[in-house]
């Protein structure tokens, strides 16, 4: 459905070049959800921005259903967006809150088709319906809502083109653990109900474990580890990994969590560490992961660690 | 006891109304005792830390009615000088959320973690000097003698949060406020500032509250949990028992609505509707409206049921 290849993102500084994102390659599926995780500054918002064309990859290539999006001609790309929509963390300044919520939802339609007012409003009302609203709210401004309901408008807005692909950078970290579930189960059913293929922004691993078919965990804009969820969850190979998961704490008092399993703090993307850029923190790096970058071993469920054994 | 607070009452004046965003709270917290105040957005939980304080908003926050006494003394009686010359950033330090917001940029950490320390009269000169750098040791900022001339931005999120707890426990205080302390940070450094924490506590035998609304975190922390709901505690008891065997259906709902890691892809039990608006609450229960045990009698106020020792319920169903 949605191909990365070799997928880099540079920026240029004052201080220099950020390499926010580099080499990154990873397919979703049709009608699966991938998870992107890792932690802040590790590029997997960069790569969600190149996906919706917010921004233009350094090098590499975005593929979607066979046809790169760079040699998209301004036809191709308006068509791309109206299939790839996108929800994000924030439904308090996602929402412009000086437009009423029928209008809202109602801005793609009218840059894409346009289909009269009548349709529009019918079409509003159907997807302010699938989300779980009633047709009157399409009268009211965003602060009349609570966050739930916001984020509910914000997914009511991606639906409305009928899109096929849907980023969701983390679509309930803003929201109360008992608003969560909701939101998260109104996804799980739309995505069933319309076939969408969904690429969710997490840091949140137990939500990732929960939400998601296969996962890539990245770390200052690599892949470090990448396959199915289910197996990367049960069985961690890269040393990063690991340590995410012994660092997350349990609703249970008798979990111990790894206080030492990754020492020390994310380093800057400016100045990346050589060979593996994990290995400052890596309790298990031996002399080569100081000097060379570790390539991607084993199919489908992938890691890129000198230690891991193909 | 460090902490007792009694049927404290905390309101909001807001054009709209009165919100009564603490409503009735009482708890204790003993020494070298965390408690997690856990709840969501709301819930009271913040504003109950910051009435301890006495840092409400200006003009709209009042400490209506209650009780709060620090080693048996009573400090909503006293006046704002004092509070400010014996209790605040001495007896009881805060904790907040976010490092940058809590650090000033144009300060370097040097002087403002002496800042504490000199206007509460604790060290001066060369001591002073020495006090710092050993505050700062002791929150595990590397080579702290070199860098007290260095400002907030030289250094990384997780080692910002370490200056700001460094700042709290300068005046070794009775007790400690953290109001989401962790949520700011990245996981792999979540991990680090909970083992500091712990570590500050057993060293110093301070008292803390931990205000979170993850579950994981004040499982990970604290030795017993009182839970919030729309500004009243509904359930509070020893940190196993609010896990092992909630008694009450909100803080059931809530441990069943969360995802936990190990567990495999199925839905998630939400909790239907929001909660009540505080300037108009529900007469009774109050989380009634959203309750699948709901009877007739929670239109009524719920009696405290006591379950076991220190274990205690607001909840009919339990009665």
């Amino acid at each position: 459905m949605l191909s990365l290849q070799n997928v880099t993102k540079h920026y240029q500084t004052r201080r220099g070049t950020v390499r926010a994102v580099e080499g990154v390659s990873f397919d979703v599926r049709p009608k699966s959800t991938l998870a992107l995780v890792g932690e802040s500054g590790c590029g997997k918002t960069t790569i969600a921005k190149m996906i919706l064309q917010l921004e233009r990859p350094t090098a590499g290539a975005i593929a979607f259903e066979g046809a790169d999006t760079a040699t998209m001609n301004a036809a191709q790309l308006k068509a791309y967006r109206r299939q790839v929509m996108a929800v994000f963390q924030d439904p308090y300044a996602s929402l412009n809150p000086r437009l009423r919520v029928g209008t809202i939802i109602a801005e793609p339609l009218l840059a894409h088709e346009n289909p009269g007012r009548a349709a529009t409003e019918k079409r509003v009302a159907e997807v302010l319906d699938i989300v779980g609203l009633p047709a009157t709210a399409a009268r009211l401004y965003p602060h009349e809502f609570s966050g739930g309901q916001r984020q509910r408008i914000a997914i009511a807005r991606a639906l409305a083109l009928r899109p096929r692909l849907m980023v969701l950078d983390e679509p309930v970290s803003a929201l109360d653990v008992s608003i969560r579930a909701q939101v998260l189960n109104l996804l799980a059913d739309i995505q069933l109900e319309f076939g969408l293929t969904y690429l969710i922004i997490a840091h949140d691993l137990a939500l990732v474990e929960h939400f998601s078919n296969d996962v890539a965990v990245i770390y200052l804009g690599r892949v470090a580890e990448a396959g199915p969820t289910e197996q990367v969850f049960a069985q961690p190979r890269h040393p990063y990994t690991q340590a995410l998961l012994a660092a997350v704490p349990q609703p249970d008092p008798d979990h111990v969590l790894n206080e030492a399993a990754a020492a020390g703090e994310i380093a800057s993307a400016l100045d990346p560490p050589s060979g593996c850029r994990f290995h400052p923190r890596c309790p298990l790096a031996i002399d080569i992961c100081r000097t060379t970058t570790p390539e991607p071993r084993g199919t489908p469920h992938q890691a890129a660690c000198h230690l891991v054994e193909a | 006891m460090v902490l007792e607070v009694h049927n404290l009452h905390t309101h909001l004046h807001l054009k709209r109304g009165i919100l009564r965003a603490v409503d009735g709270i009482s708890l204790t917290v003993g020494e070298g005792e965390t408690l997690g105040l856990v709840g969501e957005s709301g819930s009271g939980k913040t504003l109950t830390g910051l009435s301890l304080l006495r840092l409400l908003p200006k003009g709209s926050g009042r400490i209506a009615e209650g009780s709060i006494k620090l080693d048996g003394q009573e400090l909503t009686t006293l006046s704002d000088s004092a509070m400010a010359r014996d209790i605040r950033g001495r007896r009881i330090a805060m904790i907040m959320q976010d490092p940058m917001t809590s650090l000033n940029p144009v300060f370097s950490i040097g002087d403002q973690v002496s800042n504490p320390l000199r206007n509460h009269n604790i060290a001066q000169g060369a001591t002073l000097r020495s006090k710092v750098i050993s505050v700062l040791t002791q929150v595990r900022i590397p080579s702290a003698e070199k860098r007290l001339g260095d400002y907030p931005h030289q250094f990384s999120g997780g080692q910002r949060q370490r200056i700001v707890a460094a700042m709290a426990i300068g005046c070794t205080p009775r007790l400690l406020v953290a109001d989401e302390p962790t949520t700011a940070l990245d996981v792999t450094i979540q991990v680090q500032i909970i083992a500091l924490l712990r570590q500050i506590q057993a060293d110093t035998g301070t008292g803390i509250i931990l205000i979170t609304h993850d579950l994981g975190v004040a499982a990970s922390l604290c030795h017993r949990i009182a839970v919030m709901y729309a500004g009243r505690i509904v359930e509070t008891g020893p940190v196993r028992r609010i896990y092992k065997s909630p008694a009450h259906p909100y803080t059931q709902a809530l441990l069943a609505a969360i995802p936990r890691l190990g567990d495999k892809r199925a839905r998630l039990q939400a909790i239907p509707g929001q909660p009540p608006s505080l300037i108009d609450p529900p007469q009774g229960c109050r989380f009634a409206p959203r309750c699948p045990a709901r009877m007739d009698k929670c239109a009524e106020p719920p009696p405290t049921v006591t379950l076991a020792d220190g274990h205690e319920a607001a909840c009919w169903k339990l009665a």
